[in-house]
């Protein structure tokens, strides 16, 4: 599952429009958008809000070694190098005030800058703000999402993309106007979704053909009367033969229709067969 | 969801993560000299990027990262109960280096620590100067590559040849550098010198093609050891980790045959032998990651270690010594 969290609705419609998601009708205090393996949440405005629609999220909806997390939306930009509409990804995101850092993993290719970004609880405005910037960018979600997600999910599947909307000078958001910055964008972030998934799909795939496994073990452990341990060993037995001779022992079968007639007599049969598979 | 067509994986080294203190370090510079195009992330700790919680060590060995940081606290600690002490009273080891380029199954840094990424501590001179305080009291037996291969490094940090001009001044010292690296450039240009011991890991080529990834042919190790030998430096062959796989007493077997081709036993100061042994809370932690021939095997567990059965064990020793013993003299072979 991928989760897009986003602070308002004006940076989710993009994400909605193009991923074509429907509203899901879910009883709770957040609006949810859901399609194909992807799952969007409106988080409101703020550190806590977003951690507590992130932890909402992957709490609800599962989190799975494989599952992704982003949060998408705009930020300030502190220097001028920037420029309004910049898509950035952050590979060290600051919250301002507890001081916690949060570091991404980035393994993969991608096609936007890189920035640090700051978690403010409030609006940050150059003229009436006068304490020390660390970042690169300000936003008022980031960290309290990436705390949240990085209680669930492994560090390079946790990722914030923040498209750069105004300098620290701004008077007045724009919803219209921030739907287009991320529409925009969208070439990008899509692209990157898909490398993580990539990563995730080629990299983490288990090798064994399980279910052929399970049926196995299920067979040995009925024929041989085995206790629950000693078929958690047999388990390991199996996988490790099957690793090192890519298939399991034709003497194998011998094993399948032992009728034993007591546990120490199935322990006797397992002890030949650790032996087997011990080769 | 489409997939992409773009390639996946970003460069080793994409991002270099620099604690701030050390931003200005000497060593700092010559580093990141060599990666001009790599992001820089500063950091106020280390263990803020290496030891964060649920990272996947397996990913991150396919596209690593570089950390530099300066160590604190504690520079040498006692040689472990596990490794060779090699007859020295006073055996150390110190770890410059956090985790290697090279990526064997077997490895126990894949269980030792939560990340792939390679850490530098840059202080090199606090290290030294705690070797000295040492040296005072006693002679000193250092191993300064047990976590990580500082030899492979040298291109990217130093330390090998530092080290080496380091220990060529301090009388009482020697020092053991243990190496897969096939890369004799980095030996050229330094003098070999008596406290110095380089300790080669050697695998059969079929070990090394199924457990020891990205690591040099054993045939390009061999000749690595031959220049060095020719170039007098004191060499050690490590037979170490013996791993049990299908047809590994013929596999074995070839292996020292092919070695003592190429290598004068006479030339090669000892060797050290050892099966497969793994300290057990790190195998616990490798298999929630690796699933491999390493990691599934059926291991025996003594005193919180993980080693082959005790009859395989004794089979793989009497076996291969025997077969060692008709080229080494016994007095020059050491055994865990």
């Amino acid at each position: 599952m991928i989760y897009l969290i986003t602070a308002f609705y004006s940076e989710a419609k993009a994400l909605i429009d193009h991923f074509g998601l429907k509203k899901l009708y879910e009883p709770s205090k957040f609006q949810i958008f859901s399609g194909d393996e992807i799952l969007l949440i409106v988080s409101g405005e703020g550190i806590l809000q977003a951690a507590i629609a992130t932890t909402f999220a992957l709490t609800k909806f599962g989190a799975s070694d494989r599952c992704i997390a982003l949060n998408i939306g705009i930020c300030g930009a502190k220097e001028k190098k920037l420029s309004k509409g910049d898509v950035l990804l952050c590979n060290k995101i600051i919250n301002h005030h507890s001081k916690k850092t949060f570091y991404p993993d980035i393994l993969i290719t991608h096609q936007m800058k890189e920035a640090s970004l700051e978690s403010f609880l409030h609006p940050v405005k150059k003229d009436t703000f006068f304490g020390e910037i660390e970042g690169d960018i300000v936003d008022m979600e980031g960290a309290g999402f990436f705390e949240a997600a990085s209680s669930f999910l492994a560090p390079h599947n946790v990722q914030c993309i923040k498209i750069v909307y105004d300098f620290l000078a701004y008077e007045k958001i724009e919803p219209q106007e921030v739907t287009i910055l991320v529409k925009q964008c969208m070439p990008f972030i899509e692209n990157f979704i898909n490398t993580l998934v990539d990563l995730n799909l080629k990299f983490c795939t288990n090798i064994f053909e399980e279910e052929k496994l399970r049926q196995i073990i299920e067979k040995l452990k009925s024929s041989l009367r085995l206790t629950a341990s000693i078929t958690f060993q047999l388990e390991k037995l199996l996988k490790s033969y099957i690793i090192r001779h890519e298939n399991l022992p034709e003497e194998i079968s011998e094993f399948f229709n032992v009728n034993v007639n007591s546990k120490k007599e199935g322990k006797q049969y397992f002890e030949k067969l650790k032996k087997l598979l011990i080769s | 969801m489409k997939n992409s067509k773009n390639s996946l994986l970003a460069k080793h080294f994409s991002h270099i993560y620099i604690e701030k203190e050390i931003i200005s370090h000497p060593i700092t510079k010559i580093i990141l000299d060599k990666f001009p195009n790599s992001v820089l992330v500063e950091i106020d700790n280390y263990k803020e990027v290496f030891s964060r919680p649920r990272q996947n060590y397996k990913l991150q060995e396919i596209s690593k990262k570089l950390i530099l940081a300066k160590k604190k606290g504690e520079f040498l600690y006692p040689g472990p109960p596990l490794c060779h002490d090699f007859g020295y009273n006073h055996f150390y080891y110190t770890s410059l280096i956090f985790n290697c380029i090279f990526s064997c199954d077997y490895c126990f840094l894949k269980g030792m620590y939560p990340s792939a990424n390679i850490v530098i501590f840059v202080n090199i001179e606090d290290y030294f100067e705690e070797i000295d305080s040492v040296l005072k009291r006693h002679p000193l037996y250092l191993s300064v590559s047990y976590d990580t291969d500082i030899m492979a490094l040298e291109k990217i940090v130093p330390f090998f040849s530092m080290f080496i001009e380091y220990a060529t001044s301090r009388k009482d010292l020697t020092i053991e550098i243990r190496t897969k690296t096939a890369d004799y450039e980095v030996l050229q240009s330094l003098k070999p010198s008596e406290n110095v011991i380089l300790a080669w890991t050697l695998s059969p080529q079929e070990i090394i093609e199924k457990f020891e990834h990205k690591t040099p042919s054993l045939s390009a190790r061999l000749d690595a050891i031959k220049k060095a030998i020719e170039n007098e430096w004191k060499v050690r062959l490590c037979f170490d980790p013996l791993l049990f796989t299908k047809n590994w007493d013929e596999i074995y077997l070839k292996f020292l045959n092919q070695v003592f081709e190429e290598v004068e036993p006479s030339k090669i100061v000892d060797i050290s032998v050892g099966v497969f042994r793994i300290p057990k809370d790190y195998l616990k932690r490798m298999k929630r990651v690796f699933i491999n021939e390493i990691t599934l095997f059926p291991y025996e567990e003594d005193q919180n270690v993980c080693t082959y059965p005790y009859d395989l064990k004794k089979e793989m020793m009497d076996v291969f010594l025997s077969n060692l013993r008709k080229f080494v003299h016994q007095s020059k072979i050491f055994v865990i």
